[in-house]
């Protein structure tokens, strides 16, 4: 897996980085889009427009030894993480060839064994994995790791949600649980998900550290995010961190998310992070428009390469397929002959 | 010198504890406490850091121990009753068993259920959801019925490389007896003729395995032989030994103490008669608890669930066909 | 006074017994209700056994040491009727659990109904006990041994509503091995097929006497000389040709009409009988029939008869009058709704009005067997007229 170690960048160079997963991911994103609405691509499609800053920033601030459970939404952290573009367009075509085989697919995907989990659809059940993760390793005397989980707004209503942090936090684990509050889950807007003033208040609650940012903000994504991590390394227990943004799209393609107010779309929150961070880094001298053009076609030519090469490989076949839930393949039942 | 079921559970865990360092028992009160039937006491003293207490969230405890799977270990966890399980539902059937499947990464846990009516349990502390999750694909589901299997397959419950529930009588705890563990022991997926018989066949596991001989006691001093089949695993099941038996007696009588819809005595039934239809010398047969929440009362429990006197009746119609 | 049980206590989920460990009292004490009596010890934890009531304790009958199962009686506490009274201990004694015995055979109050485990599906259906109803095991273990239900006939079943369990079976067939026992020939067992098929409907039968004077006379005009059951087979298939629906066969709710009117007549042959066709027997009349006729007698006893010459006929002529035999009720064959008897002729007296007196006539019986479910008497009744007008207009035939 490509990986980088964000402790051995500057930070201008960490900033580059992560504005370039962030690009990356919008234009694989809208690549599935685009596939989504050719009919290439079976089931949903999921776009994480308006959550790259975040997103990018967590991928960013792991190590490849850290762990990582990303949501629908983390195409720009699962760039940053280390996952080829390749595993991503596989997953989305039902490729026999990528990690998920054609037994599932989208934003479904991961390495487990290289701490990067592949989501289940029930929101909050990932936390708990984690922190099975870390306590094991902690068990194994592996120190200085640290598992970073996303969510959204929404999974913070569920009883995975307050059974899995309050474990990290009887079990000191470092878990960073990241809550994306893009305001919506699917169509549900926050008032009727909570009614705490602040998410990050119910850090208090489970008596770990809290942390709140801008998520539209792409430097305050980078230092909260990389911040809250280095806590979490540093022994401190678990992180909470609520960022604020407003998704830039529906809950899948098929959502026109009408349900997306206008005064919303125009606040501070409704502003694109790719282009906010695209005018800090040219106010900050550190990239120029004609820069931006060239990573985006290079963007664009690995996305189409790895669009390309995934549909000339074989569909998963029928026949081929195994059909065994079980590793111990003896105790499986009703097999076919 | 004589061990009990509960014993053996016990001494099953230390076995595994003592044998292979990727083992380790997480679950509420089981540490210093010892566990609320004391299946854990003084594990934790004999294996300092790898007998964890946990807070009260099933859901967070199974979700742990995949986490923990994935990194190689071989978590043993404790549902206080397997009642309470279905708080941790979510995380047994679309994580846990899920996950060898949709990612080639094995997930080797055992989640022992402490299950079944004892008097005076009630309605949450006596259910039996051995069938619901044999359901679910990607799960082994194990229903000892004897001290011995409750130790060796337990054993093979923490070495196979995928989720099993163990399903453990909480009946059978202290009232069956063994003189001494087993060297060896049938694989799992075998069943296990529990009484040779020729008149009629009660296939049957778990606590139901002894209403069943003890009705198997009645009818003989009536004349008749009737032969015993205990499952030990219901998932898988061994569906070779229960028509091979009836293809010796033609009747065949399911009795388990889950509820009646569906489940394990449905399953065998519709396999038997899918089969081996010509084996059939009589509409076979089933009986289970009623269907209703498990009552408080001895009365009402006793009358609940089949007993050997229930059993007995029910086989004895049937050999009447 | 009344003496109140001392009994182990249910002492937490799951303990089966707990062992004597201190008697904190002794017999002759005082005691309040609730007051600790015994110290005994489970697998979990120390535990107290508590006086049931107030009162003075009589006896203990658990001994320091032993265990006792939850239940079991430990000691007696005398107490006043007042005090048991108060503890709700004057009512009778509660079943024990696990005992079911009691309620399951203690009737609902009001109903009468019993409690008691449920299994249903057991009956065999009513319109199927004794022998006609089989197990599929039963089935099974016959069609493995070649048998047909109709071989069940001989046993007495001892199953449920006298059915013929697979133990009654198996043990009949033991028994045959100690009887002579002689092979069927194929011929016996095609007949016995056919007839075990044929009898799974409802059958009856009509007869009529015809006059066969007219018949005797004409075939004396003709060589070669057809016999009266040609005559028979004749009129029958000129009846049906004006009427083909009465030889239909009913499948599900349909009647399937014949598509031509061949008619096969019986033969006797070694051990069986073999039933030759005289196809479209409509469509030629008597005197072309008789050599085809005569051929096929011949073949038929030869066990000769080409494959062409038989099956697929609508309907079947036999003349059981041949034997002697003036009246039978033949089955008509599985695939067939109609077989015509033709009886032995008898010289009867015949009433005759012209002459206002007896006069003898050469009479025989026509009977017509069929499937009740395709015609009714009266539709029978008519077509075996309508068979005897014709027959006493054999010119005609």
């Amino acid at each position: 897996m490509l990986h980088t170690v964000s402790g051995s960048r500057t930070v201008v160079e960490t900033q580059l980085a992560a504005y370039r997963y962030m690009l990356r991911a919008r234009l694989l994103d809208e690549k599935f889009a685009a596939l989504y609405r050719a009919g290439k691509i079976h089931g949903g499609v999921f776009l994480g427009r308006g959550q790259e800053a975040l997103s990018a920033a967590i991928g960013i601030s792991l190590k490849k030894s850290d762990v990582f459970a990303p949501l629908i939404r983390d195409a720009a952290g699962r760039l940053a993480f280390g996952e080829p573009i390749i595993d991503a367009v596989r997953t989305y075509l039902g490729s026999a060839l990528g990690p998920m085989r054609g037994r599932d697919g989208n934003v479904h995907r991961g390495r487990p064994q290289e701490g990067y989990l592949p989501m289940i659809s029930h929101l909050g059940a990932m936390v708990s994995v984690v922190n099975g993760i870390l306590f094991a390793r902690r068990m194994k005397g592996i120190t200085g790791i640290v598992g970073a989980a996303c969510l959204g707004e929404g999974a913070t209503s569920t009883g995975a949600f307050h059974e899995s942090l309050n474990q990290a936090a009887v079990e000191k684990l470092p878990l960073v649980l990241i809550v994306a509050n893009n305001q919506f889950a699917y169509s549900t807007p926050t008032s009727s998900q909570f009614a705490c003033a602040d998410l990050a208040n119910k850090a208090t609650g489970y008596g770990v550290e809290a942390h709140a940012l801008d998520g539209t903000d792409f430097s305050d994504c980078l230092e909260t995010v990389g911040s809250a991590v280095a806590r979490a390394r540093a022994g401190h227990g678990p992180q909470l961190v609520v960022a604020s943004l407003l998704r830039l799209c529906g809950h899948g393609e098929h959502d026109d998310a009408g349900y997306i107010l206008p005064e919303q779309k125009n606040s501070p929150m409704g502003r694109d992070c790719l282009k906010v961070a695209e005018d800090w880094l040219q106010k900050n001298k550190l990239a120029d428009p004609a820069q931006f053009a060239v990573w985006r076609s290079e963007a664009i030519r690995e996305i189409e390469e790895a669009v390309a090469q995934a549909q000339r490989e074989p569909a998963p076949d029928p026949y081929e397929e195994k059909w065994s839930a079980l590793s111990s393949e003896h105790l499986n039942e009703l097999r076919e002959s | 010198m004589s061990i009990t079921y509960l014993e053996a559970i016990r001494e099953a865990q230390a076995h595994a504890l003592r044998d292979d360092p990727r083992v380790f028992i997480y679950g509420q009160d089981v540490g210093a406490f010892g566990g609320a039937f004391k299946a854990t006491k003084n594990l934790q003293k004999e294996f300092p850091g790898r007998v964890l207490d946990s807070p009260i969230s099933e859901d967070a405890m199974i979700g742990l121990a995949v986490g923990t799977a994935i990194e190689g270990m071989r978590p043993i966890i404790e549902m206080q009753f397997a009642d309470f399980s279905t708080v941790a539902f979510n995380q047994i059937v679309n994580q846990a068993s899920t996950l060898f499947w949709r990612t080639n990464v094995p997930c080797p846990i055992t989640v022992r259920l402490p299950f079944g009516g004892t008097s005076g349990s009630g309605p949450f502390h006596s259910q039996c959801l051995e069938a619901i999750y044999a359901h679910y694909p990607g799960l082994v589901v194990m229903t000892p019925a004897t001290v011995e299997d409750a130790y060796s397959m337990l054993l093979s419950a923490v070495a196979i490389d995928d989720p099993v529930i163990f399903c453990e009588h909480k009946f059978l705890y202290y009232h069956l007896k063994a003189e001494k563990l087993p060297s060896e022991a049938l694989p799992i997926g075998k069943a296990r003729i529990a009484r040779e018989g020729r008149d009629l066949t009660i296939v049957t596991y778990s606590a139901m395995v002894h209403e069943a001989l003890a009705a198997a006691d009645e009818l003989a001093t009536e004349g008749w032989q009737v032969e015993v089949v205990d499952l030990r695993s219901i998932k898988p099941l061994d569906t070779d030994t229960v028509v091979a038996s009836v293809a010796r007696t033609g009747r065949l009588l399911c009795v388990g103490e889950a509820w009646p819809w569906g489940g394990v005595t449905a399953e065998v039934i519709a396999r038997v008669a899918a089969e081996s239809y010509g084996l059939l010398d009589a509409p076979p047969q089933r009986l289970n608890a009623k269907d209703t929440p498990v009552p408080y009362h001895p009365n009402l429990w006793a009358a609940h669930r089949p007993t050997a006197r229930s059993v007995a009746a029910a086989a004895r119609k049937l050999i009447r066909f | 006074m009344p003496q109140i049980p001392i009994i182990m206590p249910q002492l937490g989920e799951s303990i089966a017994e707990a062992a004597i460990i201190n008697f904190l009292v002794k017999p002759g004490d005082q005691v309040e209700g609730g007051q600790d009596l015994i110290e005994v010890e489970t697998n979990k934890a120390t535990m107290t056994v508590t006086a049931p009531c107030g009162g003075r304790i009589e006896s203990f009958s658990a001994q320091l040491n032993e265990s006792y199962a939850v239940g079991d009686v430990l000691g007696k506490i005398e107490a006043s009727k007042e005090e048991a009274a108060r503890f709700g201990l004057d009512a009778p004694a509660p079943t024990k659990a696990g005992d079911t015995e009691t309620i399951t055979n203690k009737p609902r109050s009001g109903t009468g109904s019993r409690v008691e485990p449920t299994v249903r599906g057991l009956p065999v259906p009513a319109n199927a006990s004794g022998a006609s109803y089989m197990s599929p095991r039963l089935k099974a273990r016959m069609q493995e041994l070649g048998l047909s239900a109709a071989d069940l006939a001989g046993i007495a079943g001892s199953g449920a509503a006298g059915r013929v369990t697979v133990e009654d079976f198996e043990r009949f067939m033991a028994n045959l091995e100690q009887q002579k026992l002689t092979k069927a020939s194929s011929m016996r067992v095609a007949v016995a097929d056919a007839m075990r098929r044929s009898w799974t409907r409802p059958l009856a039968t009509v007869g009529l006497p015809v006059q066969l004077d007219a018949v005797l006379i004409h075939r004396k005009t003709c060589e070669p000389k057809p016999g009266p059951a040609l005559y028979a087979l004749r009129a029958l298939a000129v009846a049906l040709a004006e009427n083909s629906a009465v030889a239909g066969r009913l499948v599900g709710t349909n009647i399937v009409h014949p598509s031509a009117i061949d008619v096969g007549f019986a033969v006797e042959a070694e051990d069986g009988v073999l039933v030759p066709v005289l196809r479209g027997a409509d469509k030629k009349p008597l005197k072309e029939l008789v050599l085809r006729y005569n051929e096929l007698v011949e073949l038929a006893r030869q066990r000769k008869l080409p494959a062409d010459a038989t099956g697929g006929s609508v309907a079947t002529v036999t003349n059981f009058g041949t034997f002697g035999l003036i009246w039978a009720t033949p089955i008509p064959l599985p695939e067939q709704t109609l077989v015509l008897g033709l009886g032995a002729g008898r010289r009867m007296p015949h009433w005759d009005e012209a002459k206002g007196q007896f006069v003898p006539v050469m009479e025989a019986y026509l009977t017509l067997s069929f499937d009740h479910r395709v015609l009714d008497g009266g539709a029978a009744g008519r077509l075996l007229l309508r068979i005897s007008d014709l027959m006493r207009q054999p010119e005609k035939l």
